[in-house]
């Protein structure tokens, strides 16, 4: 296993190196921003664009993107956006903010949407699944910012049971934080609910039916240690990948339940970016993603071998 | 085991976000007001003992401030701490009341000014000066106006109790202008008509500036025949190309192969990189595509040489701001200075503080030499404040606090009492206790935070005014700005953008734009007042490039828009028959529309031949119709519903006015990709076509619109094919015609002395200043009234929307008058009064079940 650990990540580093390649040389081939004649910042950032060698083949632009980051860390300046200042300094004080609300939603979701779907599952085919069923389609098909604005205004405003807005400040664990903090996990856990709730009834369905769950049975298991032991462990071959493609998306954010909730966090910071054409901002994020991705779909792969005992990978034939 | 390795996975993982959750360092708690009405969490430390009430200001905001250094700040979402008060000036305004009495007037009509820094009242010591300080060039026969001396209170402190002395006010115009620095605000201290003597020179000193053999009075030929070479021949890259050199400037010489990125050229296509030499070659030398044919309007208009109009290690003593007594200072301005009112709004300096000022910059190192930045005024640490609120919380994209400055001196000063015109009553200034600035994106979620009391103001959005229009708590505010509908000009780009590999030319037309007779029908094409009512009830059409909130004297607050000179400029540019309204001027301007659809029609049957015989378009099947669509792109900050309407409004009413044309369906607006803030670099380089836009600026210095409509590349929008300097005038001021270019009327307008000269003997035929005192008030209208017109008839742009909003005030609070006042708008914070404290007003707004009816 840990040499099948260790061969992945070398794969990663180099999956990492190839796409930052790629995305490398599109960023550059986009048209600059232009920048205003006459402040610092715009003689600054000439110079730094002149010193990242623009005008330069990409290779050796590339060359001196990696060289900056791996001798200074330096990223580059935002040039529009956040003009003249520190790119990774924006981006980190704005990282912590979508991570915590986008945990709780993850937190709060994966065990009611599981939950939702086992109970959907274990009453296949009876109005309670019936219901399920519909209500989860719904929920999927509707975009998260409309019960933004519902929960807003139902709860925020009607209702008067929690803030408008996320609270001010960087101390994510104080009461009056969290309880603002739950509106907008709302918003994001509907549809990562109804997600889990329809993999967890679809897979546990099949299992249910399968032969060594009547094996279980026959054996004396009853119901419910039959499904717990072993028509859980076996769903959640499914399960368990989505609960980390979900935390892929803890940290890309969302853009619109940010703005909705006015949660300081890097949801509009990519999309900004792109529009402002503050290119160093997006290299920044495009990076940072490229490595979460790879990192948790190596997780992933690893998890398997955890989760069910057949799958195993690297040992000798 | 493995259950074990699952577990300290999951722990790993969770850890890990939460780790990276921890607190920031610059990121401190906020005190937000606006959740519930509690008091602010950060600010407990600076708050009154429980029994006194506390006052907040609520405010909203959609664009939270960055940088508000106010040496290098931008734009006006960036001035908001300076707007709260973080600053102060030497006089400020108060209304006229009993205390503060103007005679002939009603308490609150008008205003008074009072020293606020200042210890008095500057007195004028021109003579003194100029026979102490000959280095400030004070003109011999100036007698007053040039230098005035102002003693500073001895009580003036920083908000951590630093004093401020005449030296910090010297060491901040040094920090401001020193040249190093290059600060974005250092243009403003030396610009305008308002120049500290000198400052230019020592802003300026050591670095080289561009000008073009026109400017230069010569040619290239003759620049050459002099014994120049062509290294000296630079080419002025960002006005023709809109490209910046290699090395990041403007302008390269001829002789510089570097090839540069063209960023309006995707990569691959012809010419996405260009050089100086290349440019030279192919378009602006005299063998070039554009020399050959007219080398006045290119080769000479582009090319020239640089040179050095202030040498490097110019001294700071020689500007005219210095130390003249204990703690008083001396400013001596370039030229003199009209009136009281403009003496008094004008003279000061923004500080800074300056020993943090230096500790915050930032030396980057590059090849050709450093650069500097700073972090000062990003963030509350780096923010001190010398006005009556300061900076205690600041988060970026989230919220931004302020306190009461309890180190102002304003807090004990007599002068800044006022008396409420209700009850008679004597009160203190700013009963706010605290301001807080709260990012909120979404206008629902705005409107329900006020609703719930949580918010000062609510903006009425379209679909609001139904329901609250006439509401008692709604207030209309008018704004200064006139948008106009830009029309790109620019011929080199657009038939740079019409030879691009990818423009289908037998369908798309773009080179229509540039006939007068197209521009023109598009003009009167739209219903100004429809458009308002349609995209934006706050508003108003709009027919002058000035709005109605300009003051002309501000002795007698006369606006603009009401004076004869003004009116007339409408009539003449709208064709008015003024006779038909028995020479009653008011009832003819009320009569323009700038909405004639008959006209349109057949301005678009004239476009269509004059467009035909140019070669821009082709009616290949006879039909009298154009075969191409004219394409104009409609340059879009972000996409928004605002802009989706407005650009369906404008479709909507060329599809009317081209009907039955040649140009039938044949002329559409198209939106441009979200471009931001570089909207306006993208009209002028030609890139984009139309926009709505205007400017705003000072309420009582309407004149100096004319310098930037008349100015040139890279400053107006229209600056690369229409400028100032191109356009000759004749106008009779006082019985004499005088023959100037536009730009040189504006000039002389703001206070810059044009001599004139004879162009076949070269003899001096007048000298011309009609600055501020320099002559008649109704002089100055008539020649703003005729650059004016002037402007409006070069079609440029088109007056479509007078700016202005609607709010709901919330009954938290309110201002001792309703009225909108153009110099004192409804009097800031400073007379912003409170009906309830936080906390009865938290009973309040729950003895109304938690939702508050307007």
């Amino acid at each position: 296993m840990f040499k099948y650990a260790l061969q992945r990540i070398c794969y990663m580093i180099l999956v990492f190196f190839i796409i930052t390649l790629m995305c490398f040389v599109l960023i550059r081939m986009l048209p600059l921003a232009p920048l205003p004649a006459g402040d610092p910042h715009t003689e600054v950032i000439r110079l730094q664009r002149e010193a990242a060698g623009y005008n330069e083949p990409y290779l050796t632009q590339f060359w001196l993107f990696l060289k900056n980051i791996f001798t200074k860390f330096n990223w580059g300046l935002s040039e529009m956006l956040y003009y003249g200042q520190d790119v990774w300094s924006i981006f980190v004080q704005k990282l912590p903010a979508t991570m915590i609300v986008n945990l709780y939603s993850i937190i709060w979701s994966i065990p009611v949407g599981i939950a939702l779907g086992i109970f959907a599952a274990l009453y296949k085919n009876t109005w309670v699944d019936y219901f399920l069923s519909t209500a989860t389609m719904i929920v999927i098909s509707v975009p998260s910012f409309v019960y933004a604005f519902l929960i807003q205004y139902i709860f925020c405003f009607r209702l008067q049971w929690f803030p408008f807005l996320m609270a001010a400040g960087s101390n994510y664990f104080t009461w009056e934080m969290f309880r603002s903090m739950i509106p907008p996990v709302l918003s994001l856990s509907f549809g990562v609910i109804a997600g889990f709730t329809r993999t967890t009834r679809a897979e546990l369905t099949e299992v249910l039916t399968s032969e060594f769950m009547l094996l279980a049975r026959t054996k004396g298991l009853t119901k419910a240690q039959a499904t717990v032991r072993h028509a859980l462990r076996n769903c959640f071959v499914v399960v368990v990948p989505g609960i980390f493609g979900e935390f892929i998306g803890i940290l890309g954010g969302s853009l619109i339940i940010e703005g909705i909730f006015a949660i300081p966090g890097v949801g509009g910071l990519t999309l900004n970016a792109i529009t402002a054409q503050d290119y160093n901002i997006f290299m920044l994020s495009t990076c940072f993603y490229t490595a979460i991705g790879l990192a948790a779909s190596l997780v992933v792969d690893i998890s398997y071998g955890f989760i069910d005992p057949r799958i195993r990978v690297g040992s000798k034939k | 085991m493995k259950k074990t390795l699952a577990l300290l996975l999951a722990v790993v993982m969770v850890l890990a976000v939460l780790a990276g959750c921890g607190p920031q360092g610059t990121t401190e708690p906020t005190g937000s007001g606006t959740e519930g009405t509690n008091p602010p969490e950060g600010t407990q430390g600076t708050q009154a003992p429980a029994e006194k009430p506390v006052y907040i200001y609520k405010d909203a905001v959609s664009q939270m401030p960055t940088n508000w250094n106010m040496f290098t700040y931008k734009t006006s979402d960036d001035a908001l701490p300076i707007d709260y008060g973080i600053v102060d000036g030497l006089y400020t305004m108060m209304y006229n009341d009993e205390l503060h009495p103007l005679d002939g007037k009603d308490p609150y009509e008008g205003f008074v000014f009072v020293p606020a820094m200042a210890a008095d009242f500057p007195v004028d010591v021109t003579e003194q000066v100029k026979a102490e300080h000959p280095e400030f060039g004070i003109p011999e026969d100036a007698t007053e106006d040039y230098a005035f001396s102002v003693k500073l209170r001895d009580d003036l402190t920083w908000d951590d109790g630093t004093p401020i002395t005449a030296q910090t006010f010297l060491d901040s115009y040094e920090l401001l202008l020193r040249p190093e620095l290059l600060n974005y605000r250092a243009s403003d201290a030396y610009s305008g008509s308002f120049v500290i003597a000198n400052s230019k020179a020592y802003a300026l000193s050591g670095q080289p500036v561009f000008q073009s053999f026109n400017d230069m009075g010569t040619t290239y030929e003759e620049f050459i025949a002099a014994g120049h070479t062509d290294d000296e021949v630079y080419l002025a890259m960002r006005s023709f190309w809109s490209v910046t050199a290699a090395d990041g400037r403007d302008q390269a010489p001829i002789t510089d192969d570097t090839m540069v990125r063209d960023p309006a050229v995707a990569e691959g296509e012809d010419e996405d990189y260009v050089s100086a030499k290349y440019l030279w070659d192919n378009y602006i030398g005299p063998e070039g595509y554009y020399g050959s044919q007219d080398p006045t309007g290119y080769t000479n208009k582009y090319a020239g040489t640089t040179y050095m109009p202030y040498e490097e290690g110019y001294s700071f003593d020689n500007v005219g701001l210095f130390i003249s007594g204990e703690n008083e200072l001396t400013f001596v301005y370039e030229q003199p200075i009209g009136t009281e009112f403009n003496l008094l709004t004008n003279i000061g300096v923004n500080l800074v503080k300056p020993d943090l000022y230096e500790s915050l910059l930032v030396e980057n190192e590059t090849a050709s030499g450093s650069m500097w930045s700073t972090t000062y005024c990003t963030n509350a640490s780096t923010s001190p404040s010398y006005g009556p609120y300061k900076v205690s919380d600041y988060q970026l994209d989230k919220s931004m606090h302020f306190v009461k400055n309890e180190n102002w001196y304003g807090w004990n000063y007599d002068a800044y009492k006022y008396v409420d015109p209700e009850d008679g009553q004597t009160y203190d200034p700013y009963m706010t206790d605290e301001i807080d600035v709260q990012y909120v994106k979404e206008a629902a979620t705005r409107k329900e935070m006020f609703l719930a009391g949580q918010l000062m103001a609510y903006g009425l959005g379209a679909e609001d005014f139904d329901q609250y229009r006439s509401s008692e708590y709604t207030l209309a505010t008018p704004g200064q700005a006139s948008f106009m509908l830009l029309m790109n000009g620019y011929e080199s780009a657009i038939n740079q953008r019409e030879n691009a590999g990818d423009f289908d030319k037998t369908t798309t037309d773009l080179q229509t734009m540039l006939v007068p007779a197209f521009r023109e029908a598009i003009g009167v094409s739209i219903d100004r007042d429809l458009m308002a009512a349609t995209i934006s009830p706050a508003r108003t059409g709009a027919y002058g490039m000035l709005g109605t909130l300009y003051v002309v004297d501000p002795e007698t607050g006369t606006l603009y828009r009401d004076t004869d000179q003004a009116k007339m400029a409408l009539i003449n540019y709208y064709k008015v028959d003024l006779d038909k309204f028995n020479g009653d001027l008011d009832a003819a301007v009320d009569s323009i529309t700038g909405y004639d659809p008959e006209t349109a029609k057949e301005l678009y049957t004239q476009a269509f031949q004059d467009s035909m015989e140019a070669g821009y378009i082709t009616d290949e099947d006879g039909d009298g119709k154009s075969d191409q669509t004219v394409t104009i792109t409609y340059a879009i900050s972000q996409d928004n519903d605002f802009m989706t309407k407005t650009i369906d409004f404008l479709n909507e009413s060329l599809a009317k006015a081209t009907e039955g044309t040649p140009f039938e369906g044949k002329v559409v607006i198209v939106k441009s990709a979200p471009v931001g803030n570089a909207w306006s670099d993208r009209i002028e380089d030609g890139t984009y076509d139309t926009q709505l836009a205007g400017w705003n600026g000072n309420t009582y210095d309407p004149y100096n619109f004319a310098l930037v409509w008349t100015d040139g590349p890279g400053e107006v929008y229209w600056g690369n094919w229409f400028t100032g300097e191109d356009a000759m005038e004749t106008w009779t001021i006082d019985g004499q015609e005088i023959t100037m270019s536009l730009r040189q009327w504006a000039q002389a307008l703001n206070g810059q002395v044009i001599t004139l000269t004879d162009p076949e003997t070269g003899e001096e035929t007048g000298t011309y200043n009609f600055g501020d005192g320099q002559t008649s008030i109704d002089n100055r209208v008539q020649i703003l009234a005729n650059i004016e017109q002037a402007m409006l008839e070069s079609g440029n742009c088109y007056p479509v929307l007078l700016d202005g909003g609607m709010s709901l005030y919330t009954q938290q609070g309110f201002w001792v008058v309703d009225e909108y006042d153009p110099f004192m708008g409804r009097g800031g914070i400073r007379y912003y009064k409170y009906n309830y404290s936080e906390s009865e007003w938290a009973d309040y707004v729950a003895s109304q079940g938690g939702v508050l009816q307007y």
